[in-house]
């Protein structure tokens, strides 16, 4: 039996190389033994992709991607589709849970430099999954086209309409109407369930690719491949099947069980992972009292609308400046490798303003997002653009602290 | 750090930096609060009687079908088909549409009724709850009654009659001023029976996802556990 499994795969790596892809990327590929709980995202982030495309393709089969159709197929999937109401639950849960580890899992990357020399690339792929997933998460939002889905989308496509000269236009291309309507409703779907999720399964793959070139970092920002047996394995490292494959699958167990406890008893999640307003369908002449973006947008709408101000002398509106600076304020994610001019990666070793500055940029990010979801007043405006300067402020000024700070010295061995 | 920076969040969320969120229940400093009970099947039949008496003509419930809320709330078929539907030509898979059109509502009340299936899960329970309670008399307003949860609302006083007449005192306190077929407490009770149907309606899955959820729960707590003592043996290999 053995002799013919062998001869049987032989046969197959002679015509495509499963044994040498297996050993080069599971059973071989060599982690580092000791990494602390920041290091389990990027395993839940595959895991929760997974749980949005098997859920969302079931939810496709039962979705009618028209004005008229919409709102009252996601009750359908709701109430008469068989277990429609757990997929619902699952993906609308689910996309929460996607920017929760998204947030966490990059945070981790900022924390101990996995973004440093030579993992850019890594980094970089992982930036553009970021900007994706914010895509599909608001093209997804507009779907069930609720009050809040068509507002908020309303203010979303509103800023494109900002641009100087070819705004307007922009803005009609995109909608494909002269209005957000059933013809921006069936191109948002279209490009929800392809076109993003393709994206986004391509860059997967560079961004676990890149990450097997350069190998997987560990909290000390030790070099593991500095010492290895004579088997050519990391002392420090261990192979990741099936090592890495059996230490990741409590923490996925931990996860399910928090996931589904959400999904169980409170899918709404407190009117944060599904908002009150969408329960009522989308209606183009009643503006709710209050347009709030879904919780992971927050941050990010919290900077939007932090700028009250243009300048007036280059034409600039506030309406445009804002936009600028909340996209600048993903963009600046991109740069964040060239940045950084430390000798060392893990914020362990680092000096004193690295640490001051990973604090007051995680700070403001969550103050941020606090203010994005409550309405608008002096005082939280105010607040807001304190917490926008102090979400750039430690990433601009990274290459002077970082560069002349004093830093400790990383140990050889982990 | 990690320490740290929660020590700095929390002393900057608890301290009253922030003003207070503005009520959701209009001229009401806060809702009344009540969390629906879907599992009470017969406060579930009772708030269904509720609702055929007092709303069903003119508020509709598009999204349930009759024989949805038939085996949901165990309801036998004669009692669905004499006393609730009524109508030979509706069929029991239809959707529970009534009455009241669009036309005839505006004509008459200035507005058209809302559709009420999902309206606790927009509106949430503890506001519709209190909205239901908060009817009082206003000789400036068409129809001779007001709302203080949803000021200059168009919907007519149609709880008057059971729960008696009430009036906005010079303190803003409803007060009131005459009695109804209920006491205040069935009336109460009569309005969480309504509030829970009203829940279920938003929700019919709600019931036995709230009811199943512990198993699904417990199966990943369990598989948590021999995944780590697996994980727990394959790791002694690179101590």
């Amino acid at each position: 039996m053995g002799e013919q499994n062998k001869s049987f795969m032989n046969w197959i790596d002679k015509r495509f190389p499963v044994t040498e892809n297996l050993e080069r990327h599971l059973t071989k590929h060599p982690v580092p033994k000791k990494v602390n709980f920041f290091y389990i995202f990027g395993a839940l982030l595959m895991v929760i992709f997974m749980v949005q495309v098997i859920t969302g393709i079931w939810l496709m089969m039962f979705y009618t991607n028209t004005e008229e159709g919409a709102f009252a197929s996601v009750e359908y999937i709701m109430r008469d589709v068989e277990y429609g109401w757990l997929m619902r639950y699952m993906h609308s849960t689910g996309a929460s849970a996607f920017f929760f580890l998204m947030y966490f899992h990059m945070f981790r990357g900022l924390l101990y430099g996995s973004y440093q020399k030579p993992k850019e690339l890594v980094w970089l792929f992982g930036c553009f999954l970021l900007f994706l997933l914010m895509a599909e998460g608001f093209l997804g939002y507009v779907l069930p086209w609720g009050q809040m889905s068509y507002w908020a989308a309303n203010v979303i496509l509103s800023l494109f309409g900002a641009i100087p000269v070819i705004g307007p236009d922009l803005q009609v291309w995109i909608q494909g109407d002269y209005v957000l309507s059933g013809a921006t409703l069936s191109r948002f779907f279209a490009l929800h369930v392809v076109v993003v999720p393709l994206l986004m399964i391509a860059l997967v793959v560079f961004h676990i690719f890149a990450l097997h070139e350069v190998g997987a970092g560990n909290p000390e920002g030790v070099d593991i491949e500095k010492h290895r047996d004579e088997n050519g394995m990391p002392l420090d490292g261990a192979p990741f099947h099936p090592y890495k494959t059996f230490s990741a699958l409590p923490a996925i167990g931990i996860f399910f069980v928090i996931f589904f406890a959400i999904v169980f008893f409170a899918p709404e999640g407190g009117g944060y992972f599904l908002e009150k307003p969408n329960f009522e369908e989308a209606d183009f002449l009643k503006t709710p009292e209050h347009i709030a973006p879904v919780w992971y947008y927050a941050p990010f709408y919290s900077i939007l609308r932090a700028i009250t101000f243009g300048i007036p002398f280059l034409g600039i509106t506030s309406k445009f400046l804002g936009f600028i600076i909340f996209a600048a304020s993903i963009a600046i994610l991109f740069v964040v490798p060239w940045l950084d001019r430390s000798k060392v990666q893990s914020i362990r070793y680092k000096g004193i303003y690295s640490k001051i500055g990973m604090i007051l940029f995680a700070a403001s990010f969550i103050t941020l997002g606090y203010l994005g979801t409550k309405p608008v007043n002096e005082l939280r405006t105010l607040i807001a653009q304190i917490s926008t300067l102090f979400y750039f402020l430690p990433l601009l000024l990274m290459p002077i602290y970082t560069k002349y700070e004093k830093t400790l010295e990383v140990p050889d061995r982990l | 750090m990690i320490r740290g920076l929660i020590f700095l969040l929390l002393t900057f969320f608890s301290g009253k930096l922030l003003p207070a969120g503005e009520s959701e229940c209009g001229s009401l400093e806060s809702c009344l609060e009540y969390k629906a009970d879907v599992h009470d099947l017969y406060s579930l039949q009772r708030g269904l009687g509720v609702y055929m008496n007092y709303c069903s003509s003119c508020h509709s419930l598009q999204y349930l079908r009759w024989n949805r809320l038939q085996r949901d709330l165990d309801i036998p078929e004669t009692i669905l088909q004499d006393d609730l539907i009524l109508n030979p030509e509706i069929k029991s898979s239809d959707y529970m549409i009534f009455g009241l059109n669009e036309g005839d509502s505006t004509a008459w009340l200035g507005a058209s009724a809302p559709d009420l299936t999902l309206r606790t899960r927009v509106r949430g329970e503890s506001w519709v709850y209190t909205y239901l309670k908060s009817f009082y008399e206003d000789a400036s307003r068409p129809l001779g009654s007001n709302n203080l949860v949803l000021q200059g609302s168009s919907m007519p006083n149609v709880l008057a009659s059971i729960q008696g007449n009430q009036q906005l005192s010079d303190k803003g306190f409803l007060v009131k001023v005459s009695e109804g077929s209920l006491t205040d407490e069935q009336f109460d009770n009569s309005m969480k029976d309504l509030v829970n149907f009203l829940a279920y309606a938003a929700e019919p899955i709600r019931r036995d996802r709230e009811k199943n959820g512990i198993f699904v729960i417990l199966f990943f707590v369990i598989f948590t556990a021999v995944m780590w003592l697996l994980n727990r043996e394959y790791s002694k290999d690179i101590k």
